[in-house]
């Protein structure tokens, strides 16, 4: 049955505080979710006093200066530091995103940082996205064909064609989407998610590709596909501005066309 | 402790090759609610009352009762795709899940069954 408490070994405890550098001028208090497995202890939320005068404007910047001033076992994933990578996904102030492209201005009181939900924690702001990775890896997301390769070039397509999967190809596989889904939450052993299914998407639209049917019949299943109930929390919150809300649409109006 | 690869588990038992007729038949029926339901609420609210005897001329009179035999049956089809749905969500020990599955089910079709016979009963005057 559906569990309506954390178990009692994930529950969150008071953490340390860490007061601001003196002298600071602008300050603000970034809430911080810290969990060692390795301790035995449950998680806790450190609180860190923060200058913005003298730290960059983005929430990664503010992360990336209290791990190298205050406390340098604070763990997070990071890379680009321009939304490409998709490394630095958190749950910031109630939202999937990118610490890297939010701007602590945006952001109303204190700033509260999490991983994303409903995840197992690696270490504090570190999810374990083995599951997340191999749902994508079970859409086969490669072009699959019959017809062989024109020895001379490349396989063509139109520049219409190029355009229809420009966005869905776009998605850099952060699992913003994914772990804002309530039905991810509920089933992510067996429905696949958005991220998944967006990428699954842009194979079955991709006009070189000619394994459309099976990639459809794949999907056809009350829960890889079916536990999407148009909530669009993943279109809400994509770091990309894509739309796996719509993607998963048109594969649902894809299944009834061919039945039809 | 298990040492099968994640994209094992993650494939599991393989695709099952159903679930657009569930997800087809939910947004029929609900297409096919919204007339229904308009018919049914003007009706009653366009009746001079609600004693026995508006209601049972009422519900013997033309197009009456196979109308409301096609709300009950389209509310309990409807109904019972929807609470298939719900469980399927919520309930994960699998025993539990086939059990309560069958138990709705069992319920809707009982649902459906008086409904159609308790309207055939009235409409066909059989109901005093």
């Amino acid at each position: 049955m559906a569990e309506f408490r954390l178990p009692a070994n994930s529950r969150i405890v008071k953490g340390i505080t860490h007061a601001a550098p003196a002298g600071a001028r602008e300050l603000r208090q970034v809430r911080i979710y810290r969990f060692t497995p390795d301790s035995g202890e449950n998680p806790r939320v450190d609180t860190f006093g923060l200058d913005l005068a003298s730290c960059g404007p983005m929430v990664l910047d503010a992360l990336i200066q209290l791990k190298a001033t205050v406390d340098s076992s604070l763990t997070f994933r990071r890379s680009c530091r321009e939304g490409i990578c998709g490394s630095c996904a958190m749950n910031i102030n109630g939202v999937n995103r990118l610490a890297c492209t939010t701007s602590m201005k945006e952001l109303s009181g204190d700033i509260k940082i999490y991983p994303l939900p409903h995840m197992p924690v690696v270490k504090d702001l570190v999810p374990d996205l083995t599951n997340f990775y191999a749902q994508y890896a079970a859409v086969k997301p490669w072009l699959r064909t019959r017809t062989p390769a024109p020895p001379d070039r490349e396989r063509l397509q139109s520049k219409e064609e190029q355009e229809r999967i420009d966005r869905p190809a776009a998605c850099i596989l952060c699992a913003c989407c994914s772990t804002a889904c309530p039905s991810y939450w509920w089933n992510s052993d067996r429905f696949l998610g958005p991220a998944a299914l967006l990428a699954a998407y842009r194979w079955i639209i991709d006009s070189r590709d000619e394994a459309t049917g099976e990639r459809l019949d794949e999907l056809e299943d009350p829960f890889r596909l079916y536990r999407c109930h148009t909530i669009m929390n993943c279109t809400d919150v994509c770091p990309k501005d894509l739309n796996p809300a719509r993607a998963i649409a048109e594969i649902k109006k894809m299944m009834v066309e061919r039945q039809i | 402790m298990s040492l099968t690869t994640p994209l094992r588990q993650v494939l599991g038992l393989g695709s099952a090759k159903s679930g657009v007729h569930h997800w087809w038949m939910q947004r029929l029926t609900s297409v096919a609610l919204v007339p229904l339901t308009l018919w049914f609420v003007v009706s009653l609210v366009t009746l001079p009352g609600f004693d026995h005897a508006t209601i049972s001329a009422w519900m013997s009179q033309g197009l009456t009762a196979p109308l409301l035999v096609l709300l009950v049956l389209t509310m309990t089809w409807h109904s019972r795709l929807g609470v298939q749905v719900v469980i399927e969500d919520y309930v994960h020990t699998s025993g539990a899940r086939t059990v309560s599955l069958v138990l709705v089910g069992f319920a809707h079709v009982f649902m459906a069954a008086a409904g159609v016979f308790a309207i055939l009963k009235v409409a066909l005057g059989r109901g005093a």
